[in-house]
């Protein structure tokens, strides 16, 4: 386990457990707690990271794995974002506002635990804790969709969860221990490898379910659409990429994809990401609720990351990792967002939402720098980690799979252009005649996370250099 | 024939049972069993494995955290049902259908 | 393996296949709870008292009494909404075909997978497995814990006013 990370894992929890004693008769001191909180610990991340003498030497004295900073860090951020967001949607009434606040605080303590090990069993219990408090935090505000969206991920996600033990079991048995280093040890000698590999494939099929990828992804768009709204841009911003991605990209990495080990599971794995790829994008096209539509769009994006996992070279990697820190910034200002435009024009159905740039400016402006980051427009950080992932796709030799990739990207763009139109610069409708800015700290999440969007974008030399002192740290 | 062969064979067994218990079942609760049977094979699974390596404290060690786990998964799985029940009179998972689109 | 595992194991599948097909909800459970204390002696079986005593005191113990708990909670709308039977009376069926198919490949396969198994050293005592060995794992049971005193307190929130 990473000793220098482990306070971010036990603060959370620790203020999780004083919220319920300490807000017993003012509800309010819940929001204060868990936002200082998660600020506290984005700003000691911050200095850890950021400072000018850690830039100026190419981030070579980043502790340990960068790739961990890197995840605690977005975690941290967009659940700063949630639960700053929340403080001001959640309405006076709602009952379970402390548990609401400790259950994102445990689940933010669950996923930097899923970042920060070593060991294949321990990141399963932390994936379960994740997956446990998901589940609660969906059905917050007790409508029959979040109930339903609730119920459909979790019988989708726990029995993945015994296919991962079944994994592990073949594992234990077959390498002797749990740690990911025994494992990139034996993957680099020349023993042969079969049935390791094949406990590794059971257990990556495991997370491939968990991620939502193609053909498991039934529970995605319930999931979404009917959680409470702030849940959802948690959810999709961040929760099911740690719960899923992260541990695909993991094992991508320690499998040696590039070595040209396990060829199988690489093929299996970038045909599942390409497969994701269309699906999620032909299917974002026939939706009429902003939500689904961005839910799709999400399956569509975690394809990009899967099959840049699947590949598996060093330059594959850093998109991959590169494009998972991207699209936790773009959902969740997308949900967030969509959130906004639920509260102030009470609707989220695309047919009848028309020319809202008019009475929400802020809204529609920081919804389109999102969403043409997502489709991959330069100079935003869309395009970067889309281009790191084609082009290593194209230097492998495998040009159709590129060829592919770059095409649904352009399907994506040419899709939300007229979108956008239509949603945020066409004639006002109904709603928008009715419809009002929301009030700014509810806007002031989404400004932030629009301005890491743009700034990654015109800053990649700085971001380049990091990802890459991350995909030679986890590689070799 | 060999006993870790014919052991994991039954494992599959009661797994597929499970398996086939949760895809088919309308109610929630039955479909709740069909996941604890799944779990109960996975736990059968490591034991197996644990003692065919000769490494059963180690597996038990990994058993214990699992069944911590497998109860507070329950316990959650349960109380949404109930409030499902309390605020909407039904358990029937097929009934629910407020999400379209 | 020996006869007594083996009868367990097939006992174990019996009982899980019985609750599978249990009309009532109040025998799936008790079924379930069947299950468990099988699977306990099983474990027990092998040489593995921990997971043993663990297994029947919090599956067949603690489990068993929340599943009964909520079947009688359920119990009025379960009795108006009878399920489609066709389809569990079905299992047998399903399941004998299932096996008798992978009778041919499944046995030899697994054969395969225990001629890889690494023997490993299998000493030390439980307590310092857990505290040496795996002590993340405490520290993701304790979050586990507190998880599941946060999601009950999220679903049955104590209201001001009802």
């Amino acid at each position: 386990m990473d000793k220098g990370l482990l306070a971010y894992l036990i603060i959370p929890l620790f203020a999780a457990v004083v919220i319920p004693f300490a807000a017993r008769n003012r509800p309010r001191l819940a929001d204060v707690l868990a936002n200082v909180t998660l600020l506290a610990g984005l700003a000691n991340l911050a200095w850890l990271a950021l400072r000018p003498s850690m830039i100026a030497g190419g981030f070579a004295d980043i502790p340990g794995d960068g790739f961990s900073l890197l995840l605690v860090a977005a975690i941290y951020l967009v659940a700063l974002c949630v639960t700053f967001f929340s403080a001001w949607f959640i309405e006076e009434g709602l009952p379970n506002r402390q548990a609401y606040y400790s259950l994102i605080l445990v689940s933010v303590a669950a996923m930097t635990g899923v970042v920060t090990t070593s060991d294949f069993f321990t990141l399963y219990v932390f994936v379960e804790v994740l997956a446990v408090t998901s589940f609660a935090l969906i059905t917050t505000d007790e409508s029959a969709g979040g109930i339903e969206g609730a119920l459909k991920y979790f019988f989708l996600t726990f029995p993945a969860s015994a296919l991962i033990i079944v994994g592990l079991s073949i594992l234990m048995m077959t390498l002797g221990s749990l740690s990911y280093e025994n494992l990139r040890i034996f993957m680099s000698s020349d023993i042969p490898s079969g049935p390791v590999t094949f406990a590794a494939a059971l257990m990556l099929l495991g997370f491939v379910i968990k991620s939502g990828v193609v053909p498991f992804h039934a529970w995605t768009p319930d999931a979404y659409q009917g959680a409470y709204a702030p849940v959802s841009a948690h959810l999709a911003g961040i929760v099911t990429k740690i719960s899923g991605v992260y541990a695909i990209v993991k094992i991508a990495t320690l499998l040696r994809f590039f070595d040209g080990r396990a060829t199988a599971v690489s093929e299996m794995l970038m045909f599942l990401g390409l497969l994701s790829i269309v699906v999620g994008a032909l299917a974002a096209l026939k939706q009429t609720s902003f939500k689904r539509m961005l839910a799709f769009s999400s399956i569509s994006q975690v394809g990009y990351i899967v099959l840049a996992a699947g590949l598996g070279t060093p330059l594959a990697i850093m998109g991959a990792v590169f494009h998972l820190f991207n699209h936790a910034t773009f959902k969740t200002v997308l949900f967030l967002n969509s959130a906004s435009l639920e509260k102030a024009a009470g609707t989220t159905d695309m047919d009848k939402l028309g020319g809202m740039e008019h009475p929400m400016p802020w809204t529609s402006w920081t919804s389109v720098i999102a969403l043409l980051s997502t489709a991959g427009v330069p100079p935003l950080s869309g395009f970067w980690s889309k281009l790191l992932i084609i082009l290593a796709l194209w230097e492998s030799g495998l040009r159709t799979y590129a060829v592919v990739a770059l095409l649904f990207s352009i399907v994506t763009l040419a899709y939300f252009m007229i979108m956008q139109r239509k949603v945020f610069f066409g004639r006002k409708s109904a709603a928008a005649e009715s419809a009002s800015e929301v009030s700014a700290p509810l806007l002031a999440p989404a400004v932030l996370m629009s301005a890491v969007i743009v700034a990654v974008g015109l800053l990649f030399p700085y971001f380049y250099t990091y990802v890459r002192v991350v995909a030679e740290r986890i590689i070799l | 024939m060999n006993s870790f062969a014919m052991e994991w064979y039954l494992i599959t067994l009661i797994m597929f049972t499970g398996f086939y218990c949760m895809l088919v079942s309308r109610s929630i609760v039955r479909q709740l069993v069909g996941l604890e049977i799944v779990s109960k094979a996975a736990m059968l699974a490591l034991i197996s494995a644990g003692a065919l390596a000769n490494n059963l404290i180690y597996a038990q060690a990994l058993l214990i955290t699992m069944i911590v786990i497998e109860v507070v998964v329950v316990a959650a799985g349960l109380a949404l049902l109930v409030k499902n029940f309390r605020l909407h009179g039904a358990a029937d998972i097929w009934k629910l259908d407020s999400l379209k689109g | 393996m020996n006869d007594y595992r083996l009868i367990l194991f097939l006992l174990a599948a019996l009982f899980s296949v019985w609750a599978v097909m249990a009309r009532r909800l109040l025998t799936s459970a008790i079924m379930l709870a069947l299950v468990s204390v099988t699977v306990s002696l099983i474990f027990f079986d092998y040489g593995a008292p921990w997971a043993g005593v663990f297994e029947l005191s919090v599956c067949a113990g603690l489990i068993t009494v929340l599943f009964v708990g909520a079947v009688s909670l359920i119990r009025a709308a379960d009795e108006q909404n009878p399920e489609n039977r066709s389809r569990f009376h079905a299992l047998p069926l399903v399941l004998a075909a299932f096996a008798i198919a992978s009778w041919y490949y499944l046995p030899a396969f697994f054969a395969e997978l225990s001629a890889w198994a690494r023997p490993g050293t299998g000493g030390g005592t439980i307590g310092l497995a857990l505290w040496d060995m795996r002590r993340p794992d405490l520290l993701g049971q304790i979050l586990m814990l507190a998880a599941g005193v946060f999601v009950i307190k999220s679903v049955f929130p104590r209201r001001n006013e009802k």
